[in-house]
């Protein structure tokens, strides 16, 4: 599927859920900032959305799998402004600083999860 | 042992019996005859009448309790909806003047206050077009980090739309506490009081609208 | 495909007025900054307005896009304004760190193009 698609879906389900319109806003384009990654590095991957309780927070949670390259150094990869590739530098910091709850997981040579999540 | 019709009244007791565990509690064994087993049955009829009462008083608590439930879920909607009330009414927006939107600050700010400020701000920028907005802070006691981060937030995001933000009523304290906190408010624009404020906005508004200049522009540019 | 999803540019006297419809791809965002340096090349354009006010959604990627369009047009001589970005939008750039400070906003079309007007007038005086 391309991205503008589950991107769309994105927003579908963070609607449908309960989540106000800038919230909606915030997870869609944190998750673009996702999905754009794991086509830069990883040449796509596995995405999965889901409704939960995390904390004792309600919560819309996304996660993202790939098989990528992995990221060496990941303290640096949260940085703004950091980018070995051609993304932009804003995209995992940014994504970070839109959701309420973000988890990062990755080895080098086997891939990269991502885990964000929004309050409902 | 003197008893008339015995199986006949052990029966009418059975029957008796069975409504009353069916539910119906008007039912009483009410025998004329008196003799060795009348007793029984006076006992078995007393018994029932104790059960109606308990059973009656325990209905009436229970609708008691249900009715107290009643009115504190009642009450509870009140108060979450005054809340929302107050957050709608302490944070009003309003078109001043032609072009120019004011929104008077009231109390502490929280960053849940804060955040839903701004978006009424920005949404009533949207269906005003009004390309200018004063914030003013003049009643509010102190700031944090957070706040002042979601005020700068706000200016930023105005801009984005296509208006100027302008925060006016910075007191002394909210000034301390901004410069020790490092926060950086250099890049927006902050005046002293709400008429400062308004005397800048009304500028900008000709300069932005240089096709309806008013005399007031005339006067203010003679003085200066 | 994506040659499909084409995004008109229309000139309208001086300027270019561009819509953006569709939810747009990395590609098409390439695609319409290219398109619109080269209709700024061909028609001599002063001024583009890009209307945005149906996106739900700008990330880092179509803003910098657009950040660096104007950059871009700049040097050609021409302004650019962005007009009409939805409020939950705006947010959700600024907390992304994306302000684009450089970027010239409008509310509405009719603002945007007084805004041009203005701009071209005092570059003439």
């Amino acid at each position: 599927m391309d991205v503008v698609k589950v991107r769309q879906l994105v927003r579908y389900h963070a609607k449908e859920i309960g989540l106000g319109i800038v919230d909606q806003t915030r997870i869609t384009t944190a998750a673009s900032e996702l999905f754009r990654n794991m086509f830069l590095y990883a040449e796509g991957g596995d995405v999965l959305m889901d409704a939960g309780i995390y904390n004792d927070h309600k919560a819309f949670i996304i996660t993202c799998i790939d098989r990528g390259p992995g990221i060496e150094d990941i303290e640096m990869a949260m940085k703004d402004g950091y980018s070995t590739g051609d993304g932009m530098g804003y995209g995992l910091p940014g994504s970070k600083r839109l959701v309420d709850d973000f988890y990062i997981e990755s080895t080098v040579n086997q891939g990269t999860t991502v885990r964000i999540m929004k309050w409902i | 042992m003197n008893i008339k019709n015995a199986k006949k009244r052990i029966d009418n007791i059975e029957d008796v019996l069975a409504t009353v565990a069916a539910g119906d509690l008007e039912a009483r064994i009410q025998s004329d005859i008196e003799d060795d087993f009348s007793g029984i049955e006076a006992a078995i009829d007393l018994l029932i009448d104790d059960l109606t009462d308990e059973l009656k008083n325990r209905k009436k608590i229970q609708n008691e309790l249900e009715e107290k439930l009643k009115k504190i879920q009642e009450q509870q909607k009140t108060i979450v909806q005054q809340q929302e009330d107050l957050m709608e009414l302490s944070s009003p927006v309003t078109k001043v003047w032609d072009n120019i939107l004011i929104l008077p600050v009231i109390g502490t700010l929280d960053s849940q206050r804060t955040q839903i400020m701004m978006e009424n701000l920005l949404h009533k920028i949207v269906e005003t077009g009004c390309t200018i907005s004063i914030l003013d802070i003049t009643g509010v006691p102190t700031v944090d980090t957070q706040v002042a981060n979601h005020l700068l937030k706000t200016v930023s995001s105005a801009r984005l739309l296509g208006a100027e933000c302008i925060i006016s009523g910075i007191s002394p304290a909210i000034a301390q506490t901004i410069v020790h906190l490092g926060i950086d408010l250099s890049s927006i624009k902050t005046k002293a009081t709400l008429q400062d404020a308004m005397i800048y906005a009304m500028k900008q508004k000709e300069r932005v609208a240089p096709g309806h200049k008013s005399d007031l522009l005339y006067l203010d540019d003679e003085v200066e | 495909m994506l040659q499909e999803k084409r995004i008109p540019i229309i000139k309208i006297g001086d300027y270019l007025i561009v819509s953006i419809q569709v939810d747009m791809h990395d590609k098409l965002a390439i695609q319409l900054q290219s398109q619109i340096l080269e209709s700024i090349e061909k028609t001599g354009a002063k001024g583009v307005l890009i209307d945005i006010s149906v996106l739900e959604m700008v990330d880092s990627f179509i803003g910098r896009m657009l950040s660096g369009m104007a950059s871009m047009a700049a040097i050609m001589d021409a302004a650019v304004v962005i007009v009409g970005m939805q409020p939950a939008v705006a947010i959700t750039l600024v907390e992304l760190g994306l302000e684009m400070p450089g970027v010239d906003t409008a509310l509405n079309m009719e603002k945007g193009i007084e805004m041009l007007n203005r701009r071209i007038r005092q570059i003439n005086e």
